[in-house]
């Protein structure tokens, strides 16, 4: 339970002249659901990108299950375990909720071009494969009737449950999710909620960014709060919640952990 | 109203129907159509005839090579979303590759065939590799560009014919009984359709697995596409290098049925009258962007009685289509409850808020 | 290759260089007008300017009765002719360019059509004019009268400067600064730049789209018109093909500086006009656009948005 899956060490992140990260320490570690929080605007989202080779950090280094990723570019970071959902979702609108999740479980694929052409048995069996695995997410997630309708005519709620299944299939060892219940109703919290858990239970190590308190004290095994960019607390959730600098600069008041 | 429209639309319920049919039915309308499209030459309706110039001519070039030049563009334009201007140039290396390598060796068509290929598929490495990562509109410009170079160092280049270009290009050998000559095109319609048939099979394979889903990604959304582990380079140069392969084989075989040719014939306005077919048949829609080709091919033959208004026609033609229905004529179709289960499933509404 | 040449007429190139390449930037402009608010490629722009060119034959014989046998005009009389045909052409262009935004653009604008559904639309535009004018012309070239004398006024370090060039480039420059201030001060020139930067607020701040986008093809038009002008002033000629060729390099020259980016199509408008005509005198007219070419993919491929970005606005992803 002790290795680290994603060590970021000593991040900073500059545009222009405005300083996004600050000397980020984090490290995630195998198992964990570790929940991200901070106001708007603290630099929650640009971890992510840091992480997944969106933006190359000014300075300092991410390590992922033992090696430095960065300048690695995009696809070979989510070959290599890291896979994200979107704030704003990012769905292919105009490909089925099937092909969404099919597109992800395509990573592991190994036919090129020449081989989807000649339909080889590699080709064949892999399609197969990614075929029944998103079938299987689909399911998971609770949404296999919406197999067939286009990505951008699902409702809300299925569109960001169906992020997550596409995340799933690349078979990450790190999920990050980008405030997957953002616009749920509070039942439809508890259920994601149960779903991240069921989620880590499976084996996987989640990263998440969440604005909702109850959602994040229900599931996290542990919560790291950012503030302006630079981190200012890391540790489980009740001590979290008793710390005066949180209490102070990100909620303003008692956290409410009901 | 809605459902009036979906009554109508023939493209969804021609699908629907095709998903519907057991194999053998399948099989059976596909050896249909595949025969219908053998015997057109054959064909002397008065509808399609072209009056002011021979039928069967009409049919090999423009009718059948558009055909074939638009399903090749449509994997770089309609499938990957990669807007190229310059498609012409791949035609024309395939044309010149036939073109001097048969009047200056001693090698025939079906030998030359896949080094024309293969030197487009390389030009389109070369194009392909620095320029992809440029987005669209520069793209656009480049490719532009690229299509006028191979056009000018034709023009330019004594070693290559220059501006009178190559003739004597060699017919290609016969083929058991089909005599190629200048004097009967139907054999090279009959070429063309195999290859196109060919290239149609491949297409299809493609589109339906792992490449023709990376490039729907790449076309709706490259960053998200790079982040779901695609190598978007790759795959968009791999777009580029099969459209090159098709405009390749179309370029060979049409160099080895006009005996001559000259570098002007392949200039912007080919490029763009492909484009054209892609757009206007209904970009991404196989089908629909072969009705397209057929449509803008055949066309100005078929009112050559009007000879000097017929591109004004058409260059109004275009605009009106395009107004009336931007999404072409044959549009992709938006592929929804197919599986009749879906139909029962009710809407539950749940999870949509705001 | 001929260096020796570049070397002994350099200040005479520059100078038709420089010329040149004021003609590029008033059409570049154009393009680059469009592209910042509706972030398309205008193809038909090429016709716009070649309209333009045809307007001011017209407007020298039909108007003010200059044949291409006649001697050159003088005095009043020849600033006169010279206006007319300058008007004439900034109009004729200024309202092509708008009649085809309405034609091409206006309706697929509103019904939310693809980029490329609207660029066929364009190109459908462009084959047409281009046809109506072959036919209209029997495809034959039209000579453009001598409507002034064109005489050489000094002599630097070698190169000529004929008086015809001397009036082109500091036309445009006029007509580039007048152009600057309407879109930096005035009320409708505050407008496209709106546009250019987020449609959706400009909106609803008030900005009458449709307007905007008029106002944008009509300035983009007179700025064509003034150079098909000054085109057939130099070079005394024009055919229905004459867009075809300005167009590309005009466009070549707006991606160059970073389209969608006023002062970028200004410096790439000189800037490959003097490329254009260095590397002829090195290479060979023929190979000139190839020159032009390679130089703007290494440009690209160093700085993919141009030379200047695309800084009417930040480039949308």
């Amino acid at each position: 339970m002790s290795e680290n899956v994603l060590e970021l060490q000593n991040i900073t992140m500059k545009f222009g002249g405005v300083t996004a990260l600050n000397e980020v320490n984090l490290v995630v570690k195998k198992g964990e659901i570790l929940a991200l929080i901070g106001p708007n605007g603290a630099g929650k989202t640009t971890i992510f990108n840091v992480i997944t080779g969106v933006y190359k950090p000014t300075s300092g280094d991410v390590v992922f299950q033992g090696a430095s990723i960065v300048g690695k570019k995009r696809f070979q970071i989510t070959k290599l375990g890291i896979a994200r959902t979107f704030q704003n979702i990012r769905l292919f609108g105009e490909s089925s909720a099937l092909e969404n999740v099919v597109t992800g479980a395509d990573v592991h694929s190994k036919t090129g071009v020449v081989g989807s052409i000649f339909g080889t048995r590699q080709s064949r069996r892999e399609e197969k494969a990614a075929l029944e695995k998103a079938l299987e997410l689909l399911e998971f997630m609770g949404i296999k009737k919406r197999a067939g309708q286009l990505g951008k005519n699902l409702p809300y709620g299925d569109q960001r449950r169906l992020e997550i299944a596409r995340a799933l299939a690349t078979d990450p060892k790190l999920l990050l999710l980008d405030e997957p219940a953002a616009g749920f109703n509070p039942a439809e919290k508890v259920a994601l909620g149960e779903t991240i858990k069921k989620i880590r239970d499976a084996g996987y190590t989640v990263l998440l960014i969440e604005h909702d308190m109850s959602l994040i004290m229900g599931i996290s095994d542990r919560v790291a709060v950012l503030d302006f960019g630079t981190k200012i607390a890391d540790g489980t959730t009740t001590e979290v919640q008793n710390d005066p600098r949180v209490i102070e600069a990100y909620l303003g008041a008692p956290a409410d952990a009901s | 109203m809605a459902d009036m429209k979906s009554r109508l639309n023939l493209r969804d319920r021609g699908a629907e129907y095709w998903e519907r049919s057991p194999k053998w039915r399948r099989v059976a309308l596909s050896i249909f159509f595949i025969a219908l499209c053998y015997a057109i030459p054959f064909l002397n309706n008065p509808l399609i005839n072209t009056p002011g110039s021979d039928f069967r001519s009409v049919l090999f070039y423009p009718v059948g090579m558009y055909v074939m030049m638009a399903i090749g563009l449509n994997i770089v334009v309609g499938k990957s979303g990669l807007l190229d201007l310059g498609y012409v140039a791949f035609f024309a290396i395939g044309a010149y590759t036939m073109a001097i390598l048969g009047t200056k060796t001693s090698l025939n068509f079906w030998e030359i065939l896949p080094i024309g290929v293969a030197l487009a598929m390389l030009s389109g490495v070369l194009l392909g590799t620095p320029t992809l990562r440029l987005r669209g509109d520069y793209l656009a410009i480049v490719t532009l560009g690229f299509g006028e170079i191979v056009r000018i160092v034709a023009v330019n280049t004594d070693a290559i014919g220059g501006a009178r270009g190559i003739a004597g290009i060699p017919t290609p050998p016969n083929f058991f009984k089909a005599k190629f000559t200048i004097l009967d095109p139907k054999p090279y319609y009959w070429l063309l359709l195999t290859f196109t048939l060919l290239i149609i099979w491949m297409v299809r394979r493609m589109a339906a697995r792992r490449p023709g889903r990376a490039w729907d990604a790449i076309r709706q959304d490259d960053d998200v596409a790079q982040l779901m582990g695609i190598n978007t380079r790759r795959y968009k140069v791999w777009a580029f290098v099969l459209g090159a392969a098709v405009a390749g084989v179309g370029g060979v075989v049409y160099a080895s049925q006009i005996l001559s040719i000259v570098p002007d014939q392949f200039n912007l306005n080919v490029s763009i009258l492909i484009l054209a077919c892609v757009v206007f048949g209904g970009i991404g829609n196989l089908w629909g962007v072969i009705l397209g080709a057929v449509l803008l091919a055949f066309t100005p033959e078929r009112i050559r009685f009007l000879s000097q208004p017929r591109i004004l026609v058409f260059g109004m033609a275009l605009v009106l289509m395009m107004n009336l229905r931007p999404d072409g004529i044959l549009p992709k179709k938006k592929r929804e409850h197919f599986d009749p289960d879906w139909h029962t499933v009710e809407e539950s509404g749940e999870g949509e808020i705001k | 290759m001929d260096f020796a040449l570049l070397h002994d007429a350099f200040w005479g190139l520059t100078f038709d260089g420089i010329a040149l390449g004021a003609i590029y930037a008033l059409i570049s402009l154009g393009y680059t007008l469009v592209y910042g608010v509706l972030r398309l490629i205008n193809f038909a722009h090429s016709e716009v300017f070649m309209i333009g060119t045809f307007a001011a034959l017209v407007a020298a014989s039909g108007i003010m009765g200059v044949k291409v046998e006649d001697d050159p005009r003088t005095g009043v009389k020849m600033v006169l002719t010279l206006l007319v045909c300058l008007i004439a052409a900034m109009l004729a262009s200024a309202i092509t360019a708008v009649l085809v935004e309405i034609v091409a653009y206006r309706r697929l604008r509103q019904r939310g059509a693809t980029k490329l559904a609207t660029l066929i639309s364009a190109i459908g535009v462009s084959i047409s004019l281009v046809e109506a004018f072959r036919i209209m012309t029997h495809s034959l070239p039209r000579e453009f009268p001598r409507i002034m004398d064109k005489t050489f006024l000094f002599s630097y370090a070698g190169a000529d400067i004929r008086n015809d060039k001397v009036i082109v480039i500091i036309a445009a420059g006029i007509m580039m600064f007048a152009l600057e201030r309407f879109i930096s001060k005035s009320r409708l020139g505050k407008g496209i730049r709106a546009v250019s930067m987020d449609e959706n607020t400009a909106t609803l701040m008030g900005v009458n789209i449709n307007r905007v986008i008029t106002v944008t093809f009509f300035a983009g038009g007179l700025m064509a018109g003034a150079a098909a002008f000054f085109y057939i002033l130099v070079y005394e000629n024009t055919s229905f093909k004459v867009g075809f060729f300005l167009g590309i390099s005009a466009f070549t020259a707006a991606v160059l500086g970073g389209i969608g980016n006023l002062k970028g199509a200004l410096f790439g408008g000189f800037a490959l006009g003097l490329m254009e005509t260095w590397s002829s005198a090195v290479f060979g007219t023929a190979w000139k656009a190839v020159i032009s070419f390679i130089i703007l993919v290494l440009v690209l491929l160093i700085k993919p948005t141009g030379l200047f970005g695309e800084s009417i606005q930040q480039a949308r992803v």
